[in-house]
């Protein structure tokens, strides 16, 4: 029998709220630090304890990180689940299971079954924690049966404890339980071993939702409002807990105020009430979040107001299933509120992009004077990825049009708050308190000097400038990445975290004989080189995470009529983050069909 | 002759600003509207407090009250934001701003029901700002159907009699351990007067409910805010007297009687004269019989129910840097390249 090396996937079942996220991160950081190419996904319940929770760590030499087409070490410790997780397991499997669980047992003759009698052994490390320790025990045996190395077991086990002592000798006990069963009980009969690996370059995981925190950090933010809503809380939890380091000064006083709102409704007000008074503010949400907020997004827009909103995606439409990811509110967020509103998304596809465009939203909303709206999503944000750093902003911030000095206004031949002095559909700005041109911002209709209007041609063409000023965004936010070869003619167009599953998608259309383009949108309105992409192929597909092509919709009903039937939307979503077989299929249904 | 014309023309106050730098554009309101003479009590408030007009932020929600900013303060800047969130947009202005006099005015239709959150929860973090609510227990702008102030037993022009208990601003904010609570009547100028200079000078939230009614959709003699209802019923329990710190010789228009001395945060002080001899505005208990006691009566209580110097203000539990974050420097509020490059460091260790 070969070693499969490096190449496989572990399922882990357990309990939610049994401390089974620690020893999942032990072992994820364990295989990180030993150079092992391996992604984790926390499948998670809406729950904080009791529900079943699965944890999937990918390993691929080839360094995919969507979750893998099989289970090939499935590790039961959940009885809920139990007959349904030894169902799901292909002939060959690995199962290594609790064997001390009440009436259950694994008659599967097909498997490889490695018993492990884990709440007893806990048991008499501590039983009072013995389901935290029963956790570590199948640490302990996966690390043996897999060959990882102790000391990056150990390393790891001291970061995840952060140094407390009495919890490392506990978990340390736990580990070398688990490895000695298995060496004294269990004889190896399947082939799944891990090796070290060197690493082109030194990285390190974090979670999407903390990069963002950082970048809004980097980015000057000013004043953080927030009511906490899974998957996006811990962006507004990241900007809080690095205060204290980087946005406070020896008196122990912080210039970036954090204020835990009432609700959705009023955290967008404070957002709006710090960019109109001239200070960099932001919220960070959900889905939900974002539908409440809906009538001060307009306000935004038709006022001019430089405001940041987060939207970390979850499933919807509704409470949906809040621990579950989609690629579903782009639509939402880029028409926002009643009228005819268009708005500037961006859309991040890995952690460092969600630490820049933390920062580059903020530059955007006062360069634009409009609300802007990052887009990531629950697997992004709120699991763990490879990051090789961050990069420090490479130009100073952007402050926008706003009149600061009275020599500056006095300068200017005619003045008005909405005037398009410089043809570009951005006017200037003067700031409350500062004595100039004083006016009563308003989400009624106005005129050019910010005065109250129902003319038939202040409206029109306050809104003919709106349309104007967001047009013109569009070759200035980050553009597309594209990846292409040559001699094909089949061009995907993909968004977000879909990143972190094209490659495999690509590699196994390609198995399937379609040589694929890649093109990656990474903000709205779309780039001028999107539609330059779409003309360089005769198929276009545009792949997204949800059930209707919202992608697709905006696009198709943006691009030239001579092109729009070229492109065809290949959109799913079932709650679980990408598996590319499932994509790199319907794909190749679509490409089919098309030919057809 | 002539010249003594003109020195009254141009009286100006401690920061030698004439009346006229307070004033706002003409009013759309109705005529006789009641929310037009409390615009005009702010513009006095403001110029006899010597506030820079353009240090003022004008505040508002939706409805015929929050209109208003247009008809006052022309120097200032305003936002005219959304029905019932005027709190958290102001909110979040304060927090980049904290030196600015926010001025809110709202309806009762903005803070007692759509916005009645917001207004509690702005009362809960002791926001530092004067909320003034135009309170005449009707929607106007949508023509005349009954808020959650309404009275009842108060009867519409045409239809059915309210017959749901309403909200008391007042009581609701005295619960809520709101650290200024007054009410006055649109029509009492040297009350609402003293009363918004006060508020003006106060740290913390100060939350005045002002009875100003609808001469047009709730000005029957049966709604207990019409004009005759009120003018007949009013109890005063404070009639309070504002003397700025820097012109005490105003000092001269206080009444004959008791009264009592409130320093307030600016240094300023309010004097108090007490009608009802036993309210103590540092007793909530005492401050919620007497509206108990007013209401019973079909009466309104006015003047400075209950007041608070000691809890601190939202720039204080938000521990903020003494200059406001508007005036920091780009530089200040980018963390150092080195900063990120001792994170990634730790990252990668």
């Amino acid at each position: 029998m070969d070693n499969i090396v490096n190449d496989f996937t572990l399922n882990i079942a357990t309990a939610n709220g049994t401390g089974s996220q620690s020893a999942n991160l032990i072992l994820l950081d364990s295989l990180f630090e030993m150079g092992v190419p391996v992604s984790g996904k926390n499948l998670f319940p809406s729950n904080i304890s009791g529900l079943p929770t699965w944890y999937i760590l990918r390993l691929s030499e080839k360094g995919y990180q969507a979750p893998g087409d099989r289970t090939h070490i499935q590790i039961l410790v959940n009885p809920a689940t139990w007959e349904e997780d030894i169902e799901a397991l292909e002939p060959g499997s690995v199962i290594i299971w609790n064997s001390d669980t009440k009436k259950k047992t694994v008659e599967r003759e097909d498997i490889i079954s490695y018993p492990v009698p884990m709440t007893s052994m806990a048991r008499k490390i501590n039983p009072k924690l013995a389901k935290l320790v029963t956790n570590i025990i199948y640490v302990g045996v996966v690390a043996e049966l897999l060959g990882i190395d102790q000391k990056c077991l150990e390393n790891a086990v001291s970061k995840q404890f952060k140094g407390k002592s009495s919890a490392i000798e506990l978990n340390i006990e736990a580990l070398q339980t688990g490895r000695d069963y298995c060496t004294e009980n269990l004889e190896k009969k399947d082939p799944y071993i891990v090796e070290k690996r060197e690493r082109r370059t030194k990285q390190f995981f974090i979670e999407g939702n903390e990069a963002v925190a950082l970048g809004s950090i980097y980015g000057g933010c000013q004043m953080l409002a927030w009511y906490p809503i899974t998957p996006s809380s811990s962006v507004a939890e990241g900007i809080i807990a690095y205060i204290p380091r980087l946005r406070t000064d020896e008196d122990g006083k912080t210039n970036l105020a954090v204020i835990q709102a009432e609700d959705e409704l009023a955290a967008a007000g404070m957002v709006l009430g710090a960019g109109w008074a001239g200070g960099r503010g932001m919220t960070a949400t959900s889905g939900p979040g974002i539908s409440l907020m809906q009538e001060f997004i307009g306000l935004a827009y038709f006022a001019e107001v430089p405001s940041v909103f987060w939207d970390v995606n979850r499933v919807g439409p509704s409470t949906g299933l809040p621990t579950r990811t989609q690629q579903s509110d782009i639509s939402m967020l880029y028409e926002g509120s009643h009228g005819d509103t268009q708005h500037i998304v961006l859309i991040p596809g890995t952690v460092e992009e969600c630490f820049e465009f933390g920062w580059v939203a903020f530059d955007c909303a006062e360069r634009f004077q409009t609300p802007i709206f990052g887009l990531s999503d629950l697997d992004l944000g709120m699991n763990k990825w490879a990051c090789s750093g961050f990069e420090y902003p490479d130009k100073p911030m952007d402050r926008g049009k706003v009149v600061r000095e009275k020599e500056v206004f006095e300068a200017f031949e005619t003045f008005g708050r909405y005037l398009d002095i410089d043809g570009d559909g951005i006017p200037y700005r003067t700031l409350p308190g500062s004595g100039m041109d004083p006016i009563l911002y308003r989400g009624t209709g106005h005129n050019p000097m910010g005065v109250y209007s129902e003319k038939p041609d202040d409206y029109r063409n306050l809104m003919v400038r709106l349309r104007e000023k967001i047009d013109n965004s569009r070759d200035l936010l980050p553009e597309p990445l594209m990846r292409e070869e040559e001699d094909s003619d089949i061009g995907i167009i993909y968004l977000g975290s879909m990143e972190n599953s094209i490659q495999e998608i690509d590699d196994i259309l390609l198995e399937m004989g379609h040589h694929v383009n890649q093109c990656r949108v990474r903000a709205l309105p779309f780039h001028s080189d999107v539609e330059e992409f779409i003309r360089r192929h005769k198929t276009t597909i545009v792949l997204e995470i949800n059930r209707d092509g919202q992608l697709y919709g905006i696009l198709r009903r943006e691009l030239p009529n001579d092109i729009v039937t070229n492109v065809h939307s290949v959109a799913y979503s079932d709650g679980l983050p990408p598996r590319a077989r499932i994509y790199a299929n319907l794909i190749s249904e679509k490409l089919k069909e098309v030919n057809e | 002759m002539s010249e003594r014309k003109r020195e009254r023309a141009v009286k100006l106050n401690v920061i030698n600003q004439p009346k006229d730098s307070y004033t706002g554009g003409p009013s759309s309101l109705c005529p006789g509207c009641g929310h037009d003479q409390i615009s005009n009590v702010i513009i006095t408030a403001a110029w006899e407090n010597g506030v820079e007009p353009h240090r003022i932020a004008k505040m508002s929600g939706i409805g015929c009250s929050s209109k208003t900013p247009a008809y006052y303060l022309g120097q200032s800047h305003g936002f005219n934001t959304v029905h019932g969130r005027m709190p958290s947009v102001t909110t979040g202005a304060y927090a980049i701003n904290k030196d600015l006099l926010y001025l809110g005015v709202s309806g009762d239709g903005d803070s007692a029901s759509i916005g009645i959150g917001q207004l509690i929860h702005a009362i809960r973090r002791n926001m530092n700002m004067v909320y003034i609510v135009e309170n005449n227990g009707v929607y106007g702008l949508t023509k005349g159907q009954y808020s959650a102030t309404a009275d009842v037993g108060s009867k519409k022009r045409k239809g059915a009699t309210n017959e749901i208990q309403p909200i008391d601003l007042c009581a609701l904010a005295i619960n809520l351990g709101c650290t200024f609570v007054a009410r006055s009547f649109s029509g009492s100028r040297r009350q609402l007067t003293s009363i918004i200079r006060a508020g003006m000078s106060h740290k913390g939230f100060a939350l005045i409910d002002v009875i100003s009614p609808c001469v047009t959709f709730n000005n029957n003699d049966e709604s207990m805010k019409s004009y005759g209802y009120v003018k007949d019923n009013e109890v005063t329990l404070h009639m309070a007297d504002y003397i700025p710190h820097f012109d005490p010789m105003e000092e001269v228009e206080v009444p004959e009687g008791h009264f009592r001395d409130i320093t307030l945060h600016d240094g300023s002080t309010i004097r108090l004269e007490t009608i009802s001899e036993e309210h103590d505005p540092s007793d909530s208990m005492a401050a919620l019989t007497a509206l108990h006691d007013a209401e019973t009566n079909r009466k309104h209580v006015t003047g400075l129910l209950y007041f608070n110097s000691e809890k601190p203000s939202l720039d204080e539990d938000l521990d903020l840097v003494d200059t406001p974050l508007l005036d920091l420097d780009d530089s200040e509020i980018r963390p150092s390249k080195e900063s990120l490059d001792a994170l990634n460091a730790e990252f990668l260790s």
